[in-house]
């Protein structure tokens, strides 16, 4: 018990000052992700939430090591893993796993799925040949699909059915950190449910850290420890999950009253950010979120507010915080 | 009645395996400009259903038993010319991501004319200007400069837009969607719903929208239909589904919905 307690302290993955840039067309470039900082703690969920385009993929994949970034470091367990090479790079995959956003892109369609969820396994040599169809129906049950789907291809399956094997494959190595890319948008809310009991559990187990983006703000601050906001490249908040109607951005707001709810009188109040988000090309001078922000003061086409503590664990990247909506 | 589905059963031929149903006994119908929400279990069959209203299922998918006939027409014994004259005409489809069923290395201007050019007589500049008229319906900012980008280029919300533009180019009588907000984040989710609002209460077009957003199915449809298990275990209207649910399934379902405030899974 004093083990867990002390194991879900520790940092085990920083994200330090991480920029990403991508050459575009014409010899410019594209800004991805703009000097972007948080931790990542044993045992910790860490929600990444923002508008599709703001970097949230980017994000992850340079955690994942899959490319490196432009600036910045990340650290897990003090070490910079963007440093990493050969084997001791292979290895570290073995710690870090991830749920791509698109499964029906990343799985080869030619596997069948007992090949797909046992892959992980096989490449550090911890499953026999012989032991795979036990391992791949143990972990099917577990995201509560049929184990006789091990001889299915992906395209038979439905798409929360394929999101599911995603799942469990990244469970199969029991990784350290597991970054889920909008893990669980396809699935039914009552299936979404028992999969994040499932995947607390097995945090509170064993520790594991999540990271995950997630559209669905209302699934985040019941399950999230902590949320990243993110625009245009950019983190705009960060907050207790717990806390999140106390969010002070106006970009934050935005998006609390934009969700649907089976009360269908609150429907009623459903309010549209408008206009569109400028294009990752061209970030405007001052705060991201300038163009869109309905109490935007001239400082804010100058500046660039930077992320301030505003309470403990609250930061806010803004020239005017406003005051919470609930 | 625009659509009239009764005792459907789909099903998928299996290798060296009796073709079990997948889908069985789905009944329900459509007035004109009516809109159906089907929610429900993951796997239940939501997508085979509207995939076979399109006559789009993938191999082996077929219907087999039961009837749907869309405008008088009987779906299950319609010809493959008679399918190719329905889709994209009278009845359309938009996905889950439109920028996907995109060509990366066409502009969209490209593909927008070509497709409006496979579907109806008109010259290469008539066809450019009816797309820019529906796009802009779509409330995309600077249509000529999105008809001459690449899907790569625009957002998820942009994209979307453009497929829903697409979709509706010729006044289909019925929208089919298959989890159209299911990729995007919140804000951009509000914007199509407002979208596809004036495509169905404006424009007066019917659609079955297939979400696991109960409260964005609650809010858009006349109707909802929640399946589990392959079969329809709740059919009514939107508002006495949501305030009053018959079957175990869908109150299990209602009380699954994550709401900010409810109770947490951590502490
Ligand atoms: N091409 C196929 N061949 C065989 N079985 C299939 C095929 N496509 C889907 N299925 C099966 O048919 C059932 C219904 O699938 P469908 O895609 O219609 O579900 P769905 O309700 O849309 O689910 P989701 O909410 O996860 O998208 C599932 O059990 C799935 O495994
Ligand atoms: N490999 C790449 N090359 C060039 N641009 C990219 C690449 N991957 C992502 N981008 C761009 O970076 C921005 C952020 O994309 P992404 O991280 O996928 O956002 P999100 O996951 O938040 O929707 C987008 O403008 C996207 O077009
Ligand atoms: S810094 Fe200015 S523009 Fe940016 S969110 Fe705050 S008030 Fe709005
Ligand atoms: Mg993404
Ligand atoms: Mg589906």
């Amino acid at each position: 018990m004093s083990n867990k307690a002390h194991a879900t302290h520790d940092v085990i993955l920083r994200v330090e000052d991480v920029t990403k840039k991508f050459p575009a067309p014409g010899g410019q470039e594209l800004t991805a992700c703009s000097h972007v900082s948080f931790n990542v703690r044993a045992g910790e969920t860490v929600a990444i939430v923002g508008e599709s385009g703001c970097g949230k993929t980017t994000l992850l994949k340079t955690l994942m090591n899959i490319h490196p970034p432009t600036e910045g470091r990340i650290l897990f367990h003090g070490e910079d893993v963007t440093k990493l090479t050969g084997e001791e790079r292979r290895e570290n995959y073995r710690h870090i796993q991830m749920v791509f956003q698109d499964p029906t892109a990343a799985f080869d369609p030619k596997m069948r799925i007992r090949d797909i969820i046992c892959e992980p396994l096989e490449n550090f040599g911890e499953v026999r040949a012989d032991e795979k169809e036990e391992k791949a129906r143990a972990l099917l049950r577990q995201v509560e699909l049929p184990e006789d789907f091990t001889d299915r291809y992906p395209h038979n399956m439905s798409g929360g059915q394929r999101q599911r094997v995603a799942i469990a494959r990244a469970l199969a190595l029991s990784p350290e950190v597991i970054a889920c890319d909008e893990a669980t948008s396809a699935l039914d809310v009552s299936v979404q449910d028992r999969i994040i009991r499932l995947l607390v559990r097995l945090q509170e187990e064993k520790g594991i850290a999540y990271v995950f983006i997630c559209h669905d703000l209302a699934l985040v601050s019941l399950f999230a420890h902590r949320v990243v906001i993110m625009y245009l490249g950019h983190v705009m908040e960060r907050i207790a999950g717990a806390e999140l109607q106390q969010a002070c951005h106006p970009y934050t707001q935005a998006l609390l009253r934009s969700v649907f709810s089976t009360d269908m009188e609150k429907n009623q109040h459903i309010s549209v950010l408008p206009g569109e988000i400028p294009s990752p090309l061209d970030i405007p001078v001052g705060c991201p979120f300038q163009t869109r922000c309905p109490v935007a003061r001239d400082i804010c086409h100058r500046e660039s507010p930077g992320l301030r503590e505003i309470a403990p664990g609250h930061f806010v990247a803004c020239h005017e915080p406003q005051a919470p909506l609930a | 009645m625009l659509l009239d589905v009764s005792h459907l059963e789909i099903s998928y031929a299996q290798k060296g395996k009796e073709p079990k149903p997948t889908v069985h006994d789905v009944t329900f119908s459509l007035e004109k400009g009516e809109v159906l929400a089907i929610v429900g279990e993951s796997g239940s069959g939501k997508t085979t259903v509207i995939r076979a209203l399109l006559g789009c299922l993938p191999v082996g998918g077929q219907m087999t038993g039961g009837m749907a006939s869309f405008d008088g027409q009987d779906l299950r014994t319609l010809p493959e010319k008679g399918w190719q004259k329905l889709r994209g005409r009278d009845i359309s489809m938009i996905f889950q991501d439109s920028g996907s069923m995109m060509n990366p290395v066409q502009t969209i201007g490209h593909q927008y004319v070509e497709f409006l050019r496979t579907h109806e007589k008109m010259t290469k500049s008539e066809a450019r200007a009816m797309a820019v008229e529906k796009l802009a319906l779509m409330n995309l900012p600077s249509p000529e400069h999105i008809m001459d980008s690449y899907a790569f280029e625009l957002s998820g919300g942009m994209r979307q837009r453009v497929g829903i533009a697409m979709a509706i180019t010729f006044q289909p009588k019925l929208l089919l969607a298959d989890e159209p907000t299911s990729a995007l984040d919140v804000t951009t989710q509000a914007q199509i719903a407002g979208e596809l609002t004036y495509v169905t209460r404006g424009l007066g077009t019917a659609m079955i929208i297939v979400t696991h957003n109960i409260g964005l199915a609650a809010a858009l449809s006349d109707r909802i239909l929640v399946m589990a298990g392959g079969r329809v275990v709740e059919y009514g209207a939107s508002q006495e589904v949501m305030e009053h649910p018959q079957a175990d399934y869908t109150k299990s379902l209602l009380a699954s919905v994550p709401e900010i405030g409810g109770r947490r899974y951590v502490e």
